[in-house]
Parts: C-alpha cells; sequence; structure tokens
C-alpha cells in the first residue's frame, strides 16, 4: 500500500488551491470591471460627439456652407482630446475629416445605423482607437440617411493604464497566494504541535513505565480520543506483561521446588554408602519429580504455543455427547472407586478441535470428580439453544470454592489449595481456558449451596467448512 | 535386533545405548550427524533412531538420503521441538515415529519394540494365553485356571494390551492413549485405579500373580519368577 501524504502538504496544498481560487477569481473581476468602466466612458464620449456633430449637420447656417461646418466641427472636438470624425455623404464623398487616423476603413467595416452600432477597437499599427459609425437623418426621416458619421477616440492610455494595472494585480494575486499559503503550512505546523507533545511523551514510555499514561485533559479535544484509546491499550499491555512476569516468575518457583527437593535428597543419599533398596527408593524418588516436572513443561508449551496463536484449532465437527461418554469410560473407574456417579445430560454437537475439546473436558472432569466428596454426583449438561450458541455445564457437589479464589481459578498456577498440591500442575484449568478461548467461546465459574458449576460458551461457528 | 541411534548430546546418547542394549538389541551410537549417515548408508539396521538437531547433518538429511539409497528401515525421530509442522515434515520424509522430549525411556522401548514388530508378519491369533490365563478374542471371554471371569469392554481391552506386549514396561501415558485413545497428559491415577481393579479381578486368587507395577515407569504383564 502506498504511503499517505503528509498531512501537512495535504493541508497546504488544500489552503493554496483555494487561495488561488478566490484570489484569481477577485482578481479577474476587479480586471473586468475596470475595462467594462473603460469601454462605457469611450462609449459615452463617442456618443456625446456624434450628438452634437448629427444637430450641427442638419442645422441652416451650416448647410450650404461647408467652410462654416467645417469650423463648427472643429470647434466640437476641441473639447475632446485627440477625438477624430469623418463625416461621408450618402455618394461617398468625403465631407469632413479631422485630423488623426483615417477613419475610412471603420466605415467600410461597419454597417452603419441610426440607433448605432456597437463601438469597435482597431489599430493603425502603432496606435490604438475605439470608435463607431452613426448615420444621421435629416428630421429623423429614417429611409434616407444623408450621412454617415464615423467618430474614434484613441484608447492607448486607458490600455497603458490597464497593462500596468493588470501587472500589479496579478503580482499582488500571486503574494497573496504565497502568504496564504504559508500561513496555512505555519498554522498546521502549529495545529499538529499537541501531536508532536504526545509522540514526545509516547516515546518516553519504556518496558519499565507501563504504568504511565497520557493525560486526556491537556491536549486538544480532538486527540482526547487518541490519548484515551492509547492509554487503554497501555493498560492491556500493563496486564499481559504483568502475567507474562507473574508466569515466569511462578515457573521459577514451580521448577525451584522440585530440583531442590531432589538435589538435597540425592545428596544426603550420597553423603554415606546406603543399601540397594535405599538407592533404588531414591532413584524412583526422583523419577516422580521427573515425571511431575515433564508435565508441567508439556503444559506450560501448551499454554505457550496457544497464546502465540501458533495451535490452530484443527476444526472439525464434533459429536459432545461421543467426547463426554468416552471420558466418563476413561475416569469409570476412579469414579467408582471414589463413589461418584458421573452422568450426562441432553446433546450437542459444535464445531472445533477434537483433540483441544476433549483435553478442556478431561480437565473439568477430572478437577470435577477429585472435588466430590463420596456418594455426590458429577453432572454434564449440555444444551445447544436455538441453534446459536452451545452451553456446557459440569457440576459437582461440594464444598464451595470461596469467593475470592474465583476470579484467579482459571490463573496458571493458581491453587486454591497450596498445601495440597495432589500432583497436578496447577495448570489444568489455564488450560481449559485457553482452549475455550482458542474456539471464541468463555467460561466461567459459579460455586454456591453446595455446589460448584463450570459453564463454558462455545459460539455458533462463522462458517461451517471453517 | 541391531539398531543405530543418532544423537549429539553425550548423555542422552550414552542412557539410550545402555538402556536399548540392556532391553536386548545390538545399539551403535553416533555423535554426529555425518557419521550417523555413514552407518546408515553401510551397516544394516533394523531400526534408525534420529535426533533431528544435529550441528552437522541434521536427522532429516540423514532419513532424505536413507530414503534415497532405497533403504526402508523403519525410522524414529527424537526431537526438542513439537511442532505440528516438523511432525508432519518428518512423516512426509518417510519417518515412523516421532518422538518429543523429554520422553520416558519405558514409553521409547514401547515404541521402538511397536516399530520393530511392525515389520514381522502378525499372526491372527483368537487366543491370547499366559500362565492359566487365557483369552479369548473372538468370545471376548476370559478364564484363569478354567475359571471364568467378568471383566467390562475396557478391563478386556486393557489386558489385551498387557497380554499383546507380554514383557515390556508400559507406561501409563501409552495405556491411555492405546485403551481409552486420550492422548493428553491427565490425572495418571486414572490408570492406576483402572490396573487395580483389572487386578483384583485377574490376580488376586490366583498365583502367580501375572500384572507387576514397575516404579516409576509403568505396568508388565509376565511371569516372574522371583514373585
Amino acid at each position: 500500500m502506498r504511503r499517505p501524504t503528509s498531512l501537512t502538504l495535504r493541508l497546504t496544498l488544500l489552503f493554496g488551491i483555494a487561495a488561488v481560487l478566490v484570489f484569481s477569481g477577485f482578481g479577474w473581476l476587479i480586471e473586468n470591471s475596470i475595462q467594462r468602466h473603460f469601454a462605457e466612458e469611450d462609449a459615452s464620449e463617442l456618443e456625446t460627439i456624434s450628438e452634437a456633430v448629427s444637430d450641427v449637420l442638419f442645422d441652416t447656417p451650416f448647410k450650404s456652407n461647408r467652410t462654416a461646418l467645417a469650423r463648427r466641427l472643429d470647434d466640437i472636438l476641441v473639447g475632446h482630446h485627440e477625438a477624430s470624425l469623418q463625416i461621408t455623404a450618402s455618394d461617398g464623398q468625403i465631407i469632413y475629416a479631422s485630423s488623426g487616423p483615417d477613419l475610412s476603413v471603420l466605415v467600410r467595416t461597419t454597417t452603419s445605423a441610426p440607433g448605432g452600432g456597437l463601438a469597435q477597437n482597431w489599430s493603425d499599427g502603432t496606435d490604438h482607437f475605439r470608435g463607431f459609425v452613426r448615420s444621421a437623418t435629416e428630421n429623423n426621416q429614417s429611409d434616407d440617411p444623408a450621412y454617415s458619421i464615423a467618430v474614434a477616440v484613441p484608447i492607448d492610455n486607458h490600455l497603458r493604464f490597464l497593462n500596468s494595472f493588470r501587472y500589479t494585480l496579478w503580482l499582488m494575486v500571486a503574494s497573496g497566494i504565497i502568504i496564504v499559503s504559508l500561513a496555512g503550512w505555519a498554522a498546521v505546523r502549529q495545529g499538529h504541535a499537541p501531536l508532536r507533545d504526545i509522540i514526545t511523551q509516547i516515546h518516553r514510555i519504556s518496558v519499565n513505565q507501563l504504568n504511565t499514561r497520557l493525560s486526556p485533559d491537556t491536549v486538544p479535544h480532538e486527540l482526547t480520543d487518541l490519548a484515551v484509546s492509547f492509554n487503554e491499550m497501555l493498560g492491556r499491555m500493563e496486564e499481559a506483561f504483568r502475567r507474562l512476569s507473574n508466569f515466569s516468575a511462578d515457573i521459577a518457583h514451580d521448577l525451584r521446588t522440585p530440583v531442590t527437593s531432589m538435589m538435597t535428597q540425592t545428596q544426603v543419599t550420597l553423603s554415606q554408602t546406603r543399601t540397594v533398596d535405599e538407592y533404588q527408593e531414591i532413584l524412583y524418588s526422583n523419577i516422580e519429580e521427573f515425571e511431575q516436572m515433564t508435565r508441567m513443561i508439556n503444559d506450560m508449551l501448551f499454554l505457550a504455543k496457544a497464546d502465540h496463536g501458533r495451535s490452530k484449532p484443527n476444526i472439525a465437527s464434533v459429536d459432545l455427547v461421543r467426547e463426554i461418554r468416552g471420558l466418563f469410560e476413561y475416569y469409570e473407574a476412579w469414579a467408582e472407586e471414589r463413589n461418584v456417579t458421573l452422568l450426562v445430560e441432553g446433546t450437542a454437537t459444535v464445531s472445533g478441535d477434537q483433540l483441544m475439546l476433549r483435553r478442556a473436558l478431561g480437565n473439568l472432569l477430572s478437577n470435577a470428580i477429585s472435588h466430590t466428596p463420596s456418594g455426590e454426583t458429577v453432572r454434564v449438561e449440555l444444551d445447544t439453544s436455538g441453534n446459536e450458541e452451545t452451553r456446557i455445564v459440569v457440576e459437582n457437589a461440594g464444598a464451595e470454592i470461596l469467593p475470592e479464589h474465583l476470579p484467579k481459578l482459571f490463573d496458571r498456577f493458581y491453587r486454591v489449595d497450596r498445601s495440597r498440591p495432589e500432583g497436578g500442575t496447577g495448570l489444568g484449568l489455564a488450560i481449559v481456558k485457553t482452549i475455550v478461548i482458542a474456539h471464541g467461546g468463555t467460561i466461567t465459574v459459579v460455586s454456591s449451596r453446595g455446589l460448584t458449576r463450570f459453564r463454558i460458551i462455545l459460539p455458533k461457528p462463522v462458517t461451517q467448512s471453517g | 535386533m541391531k539398531l543405530l541411534i543418532v544423537e549429539d548430546e553425550c548423555k542422552i546418547g550414552d542412557y539410550l545405548k545402555q538402556g536399548l542394549t540392556e532391553a536386548g538389541f545390538i545399539v551403535d551410537l553416533a555423535r554426529n550427524g555425518l557419521d550417523g549417515q555413514h552407518l546408515a548408508m553401510t551397516e544394516s539396521y533394523d531400526l534408525l533412531i534420529l535426533d533431528i538437531m544435529l550441528p552437522d547433518v541434521d536427522g532429516w538429511r540423514v532419513l532424505k538420503s536413507v530414503r534415497e539409497a532405497g533403504g526402508n528401515v523403519p525410522v524414529m525421530f527424537l526431537t526438542a521441538r513439537d511442532n505440528v509442522d516438523d511432525r508432519v515434515k518428518g512423516l512426509e520424509l518417510g519417518a515412523d515415529d516421532y518422538l518429543v522430549k523429554p520422553f520416558a525411556f519405558a514409553e521409547l522401548l514401547a515404541r521402538v519394540r511397536t516399530l520393530l514388530r511392525r515389520g514381522a508378519t502378525p499372526v491372527a491369533e483368537t487366543t491370547l494365553k499366559i500362565a492359566d490365563l487365557e483369552l479369548d478374542l473372538i468370545r471376548r471371554c476370559v478364564t484363569r485356571t478354567g475359571q471364568r471371569i467378568k471383566l467390562t469392554a475396557k478391563e478386556f481391552a486393557l489386558l489385551e494390551l498387557l497380554l499383546r506386549r507380554r514383557g515390556e514396561v508400559l507406561p501409563r501415558s501409552l495405556i491411555a492413549s492405546q485403551v481409552w485413545d486420550m492422548n493428553f497428559d491427565s490425572n495418571t491415577n486414572v490408570i492406576d485405579v483402572a490396573i487395580r481393579r483389572l487386578r483384583a479381578k485377574i490376580d488376586e486368587d490366583f498365583a502367580p500373580k501375572l500384572i507387576h507395577t514397575l516404579r516409576g515407569m509403568g505396568y508388565m504383564l509376565d511371569i516372574r519368577e522371583e514373585d
């Protein structure tokens, strides 16, 4: 997967794009309105001139006197700086042409209308002009255009101004974009400061300080969730780490005890010459300790593998009644000797690892039988409620387990009665719990009114093939 | 019966050799993979016992070269690593058994005997006998000195196992696995109780005693002179 772009870069780019759009929009708007303003100004000037000219053209004193007319027209133009004018009669004869650019081009290319065509821009090579052509009709008799009036004003000044204004404008737009982007970048950096603070805090947490917590109240509220969930994760890690440390300590303790006893026994035996029987006795006693240690090592390995998810359940359909019956056959003689009755009620088929489930149920049964007083019963109830989850209850009569022991019952090496080891490894119920969890189930225990009940709930498997 | 042990740990190798020699086998011991490979290829053995983790040529390579050379001698692996992948790999390469350390010597001995017996043609027996005890496999009934003894199905299976492997020490774990199909290390009390009950039925009122307890190792069915 590609690594996502840095947050700073993303936000800065976003700011930049927004700034470009906004500033360019404004720039374009300003440039356009100024251009339009100039165009309107020119148009109104041209209009003024052409109206004045049409008034004069049909005035009686000038009708026949071209010289006087020319003088009068010159006067009109005086008030309008550098405006040019050309009047053409309907027969094509030029009646008047002011100094300045030749307007014949304009006349030729423009259809003159009495209402007035649109103003046009053109250039004679060096200078730029705006102008239009109007038809003038005596007494507004529209079908007989007497003259066409071409008027033009130079617009080089406007263009020059516009050019320099445009340059300044876009320079400002560009600076604006840069400034906003930089400000955005700085704001983002600044905004990330609390994040960097948290990172610094997290960096400082080492294995020995798993009890450290981030303080969710001192971070911006957007980061509160992060701090809280990080704290929760730390909590889980601390718990797991504590368990692991305790587990190692327990292993050391539980191995040291048999090793010490064997060592003492063997050394004492060797300290003087003994009979063959005595030597045999010490070797037998050693074998028993070794067997106990071997069992413990095997159990610990099983748990270690299950903890690392290395022993994946080998899923198949398991008939629990058959498993229980098989286990009953196995424990039968022992239970009879203890005068304990074994009972199973209900049926259930689950999908799971047969060997692991058998081991879990075997541990539970063996535990139950050994804690049941003579004449009492160990009862197993199987129940699959509405095809959803499977309930397995292993219940035995007998002395209740004190409430303070219950939560720790499934802990490794936890023994209710330390003075009565009974040859167990102290890992039996921990293994049961591990197996149940590997199957996605839960296990609980209650002990009251002379009954101890272990209850396993196995979920309905998600897929049949698993 | 000639066996080859390839084991680099001195103590384990020595005691395996001593134990198996005392059990009546002729035993060669190689202390590294190269010697082991050489011996396995040149000598003729009835069984190879190979440690997997060896400093030079590992147990798998030894097995591979033996099988490639066409040898079909039974092979048992010893390993400290109990891991399904390893087990599968060993069996795929043609190993016949797989024993995880730490193991009980009685367990090893029982399995060695099973592997060696595998080659022999089994005799379709209908009755098993020792002293005056008789087991009728077809009618599933037991008599001692002609007297009929009632056994439960599991007691019968247990007696059959002991009888088929008379003279061998059977560890409790092996009994649990063979008779009840229980392959986890559980309360071994259970086996003791079952044996005690069987004893009460077939041994208590009779002589000689047939079922013997070998402390720290397991049980054995045999006629012993000293009893």
